[in-house]
């Protein structure tokens, strides 16, 4: 575990930040200003369950216990139900608390995570300043590229990397989730490569994630968090269509709403 | 509706009673009108002395799915759910109705009014509504309009509204609408609130139902209470919440998705800026007891959302919302757009933009009446009161 300064904001105490998301949960654990644990699982088709268990296995890897802990923030879809935790916040001011505490220089977060994607501006005090999130619309999340790769008969982590080898952009006419599969389908009947295909599927998405920025407005610098951005090829889709560096927090980006959460939760526990 | 004020329980119960009170009218052989619109004068329905009740539903995903029957799926959940009502037949006041009167500011109410003549055989009334309010050719359109109007009533009723009756009813709504402004004022203005602006919209829609002259009664009384218990301090604590104020397309009655989220996480909605709230009780000055009198005043009043205002730089529904967020001292403004209301959708990002110059927050909440999105609408509205918390907090400029 590589342990994080964040600046001026070291409260004392331990802090843990819980992110339900529809497809993983995570956690983040918190002391002096440092991250000292962290966990990943699957969400379960209990949230509150997923929450508990992941936030225990964060403070199993540090020996610690969750009367240890002085204050929890829940974030993500499932926070509505969270006991375990003291406070809860939206998973747009968590994301933008984590990605701010260690890049104070954002401005702009793209956000895909594995229900929604978002775009938030960021003021210069690290706070939200406008955002927009999809709407009842699964293109440019985890669980697009989920089908996605379904489809291609591989795993999601080979999807940006294949994406990437491809030498053609093939037009994709649908990001709906459902008629892309149908498309990617008929592409790949019809001979097309399954690079060139995947390059089209991130290049599509990024142009409606650029439709959503509009709304919002676009500064540099362009941070992109979320699980998603674990996809090389959707970053380099991303800046492709952006015509601008998209950065990768400096932490693993999936635990960005967790982190966000457990440095709100130092926010509020220690009382500044 | 709180019943902590008397007269919100005496409305509630006038209400209740209200749909025997009209079948007992319609023994005497009284008409009812419903009607469903924006520029539909109901001073002179009220003045041929036909009893006006305004119709449409919300909030019901069920009826959206019946009257997708009869009308386009492109056309917003709040005219397809109304089709349905016709369709369902199960509405008192849709049953009482012996005609039902658009006005075609909204073409998809005029769509709306055809299917109502062509599938549910409703007698119907329409009212021709300028496309530019701004002209003298307007002003002369509407008043041609507000004429075959008043003689179809006529007809309809069987009796002629005479000069004096008209003068009457324009007096009675002249008050009503005082009375809604009134209230309002209290919701924007009243810290601690001695009635909540949730209250308030309740009886705006209980004024869809009654009669209006009880109806004014009822808000004098209303009134009354409010400024008393004020004055007596008889109020509990003053809120510190989120100050929402609420705009876009109709929020109507049986609606209360976005209410319930933006109440249920601490957010105080002060004010709006609806159709089905106060704006058409707004900017209406009728100089003349006449049909000219009513013709100038509405065009000359709040224009709706469906209508094109071809200067845009002396479009009053801008700056009405800008006033509107100053004079309640709202911390934000929540836009609700319903899916394919276009006219009010297209005008989102304009606001937005008009409102960020102001550093006025806004929050677009686009959405029908089915229930799967309440969870993605919650998150949008909890982010966003959390977003005007900490800029607050930080001193920034709301």
């Amino acid at each position: 575990m590589r342990c994080f300064d964040v600046g001026t904001n070291n409260p004392q105490g331990i802090y843990a930040g819980v992110d339900i998301g529809s497809l993983t949960t995570k956690s983040v654990i918190m002391k002096g200003g440092k991250v000292i644990g962290s966990s990943i699982l699957h969400t379960g088709i209990q949230p509150e369950e997923s929450g508990t268990e992941v936030l225990r296995m964060a403070l199993d890897s540090i020996s610690l216990s969750q009367t240890d802990l002085r204050y929890t923030i829940a974030t993500g879809y499932g926070r509505i139900s969270a006991r375990y935790a003291d406070d809860t916040a939206t998973e747009i001011t968590c994301h933008t608390k984590g990605v701010y505490h260690y890049n104070p220089s954002a401005r702009t977060i793209i956000d895909m995570g594995g229900q929604d994607c978002k775009v938030i501006r960021v003021d210069e005090s690290g706070n939200v300043s406008d955002f927009i999130m999809n709407d009842k619309c699964a293109a440019g999340t985890g669980r697009f590229l989920e089908v996605i790769a379904s489809a291609f008969k591989v795993g999601l982590d080979e999807l940006g990397p294949m994406a990437l080898e491809g030498t053609e952009c093939v037009p994709i006419s649908s990001t709906c989730t459902v008629f892309a599969e149908s498309e990617v389908i008929s592409l790949l009947a019809r001979g097309e490569k399954p690079e060139n295909i995947l390059r089209g599927i991130h290049n599509a998405i990024s142009n409606r994630i650029a439709g959503m920025a509009f709304r919002v407005g676009v500064e540099k610098d362009i941070f992109f968090s979320g699980g998603v951005a674990k996809n090389a090829g959707m970053k380099s889709a991303l800046e492709g269509v952006f015509h601008e560096s998209i950065l990768i927090p400096g932490f693993d980006p999936q635990l960005m709403g967790a982190l966000g959460a457990a440095v709100l939760a130092g926010n509020l526990g220690s009382g500044e | 509706m709180n019943m902590a004020l008397t007269n919100l329980q005496k409305i509630q119960e006038a209400v209740e009673r209200r749909p025997g009170e009209i079948d007992a009218l319609k023994k005497n052989g009284q008409k009812v009108l419903g009607w469903i619109g924006y520029t539909l004068p109901e001073e002179i329905i009220h003045a041929a002395g036909i009893i006006p009740v305004r119709l449409g539903r919300g909030g019901d995903d069920r009826l959206v799915e019946i009257g997708s029957r009869y009308i386009s799926t492109q056309n917003c959940v709040f005219i397809r759910a109304t089709a349905g009502l016709f369709a369902e037949n199960s509405d008192p006041y849709v049953q009482k109705s012996d005609g039902v009167a658009f006005d075609t500011t909204c073409m998809q109410v005029y769509r709306l009014g055809e299917v109502t003549k062509y599938y549910f055989r409703k007698k119907t009334f329409f009212l021709g509504v300028p496309r530019c309010f701004q002209t003298p050719q307007a002003r002369q359109y509407f008043l041609m309009e507000l004429e075959e109007f008043t003689l179809r009533l006529e007809e309809f009723s069987g009796k002629k509204i005479e000069s004096h009756a008209l003068a009457a009813s324009i007096g009675l709504y002249n008050e009503i609408r005082e009375a809604i402004k009134a209230l309002y004022m209290h919701a924007a203005h009243d810290n601690p609130p001695v009635i909540t602006w949730h209250e308030i919209y309740g009886v705006v829609h209980a004024g869809y139902y009654l009669d209006r002259q009880e109806y004014l009664a009822l808000l004098k009384d209303l009134l009354h209470e409010i400024e008393e218990l004020r004055d007596a301090g008889v109020v509990g604590k003053a809120s510190k919440r989120v100050r929402i104020l609420l705009s876009g397309s109709v929020i109507a009655p049986g609606d209360t998705k976005l209410i319930d989220i933006i109440t249920g996480l601490n957010g105080n909605i002060i004010a709006d800026d609806l159709w089905s709230g106060l704006d058409p009780y707004i900017g209406i000055d009728i100089r003349e007891p006449t049909l000219k009198g009513i013709a100038d005043a509405y065009m000359d009043r709040l224009l709706p959302p469906a209508i094109p205002h071809l200067d845009q730089s002396t479009d009053n529904r801008l700056h009405n919302l800008k006033d509107a967020v100053k004079e309640s001292s709202a911390d934000g403004v929540i836009y609700h757009s319903l899916r394919y209301c276009d006219s009010v959708t297209f005008k989102g990002l304009e606001m937005k933009e008009f409102l960020s110059h102001e550093k006025i927050p806004f929050l677009e909440i686009h959405t029908e009446y089915a229930k799967s999105d309440i969870e993605a609408i919650r998150t949008r509205s909890e982010a966003f009161i959390e977003m005007v918390k900490f800029r607050k907090q930080a001193g920034g400029r709301i």
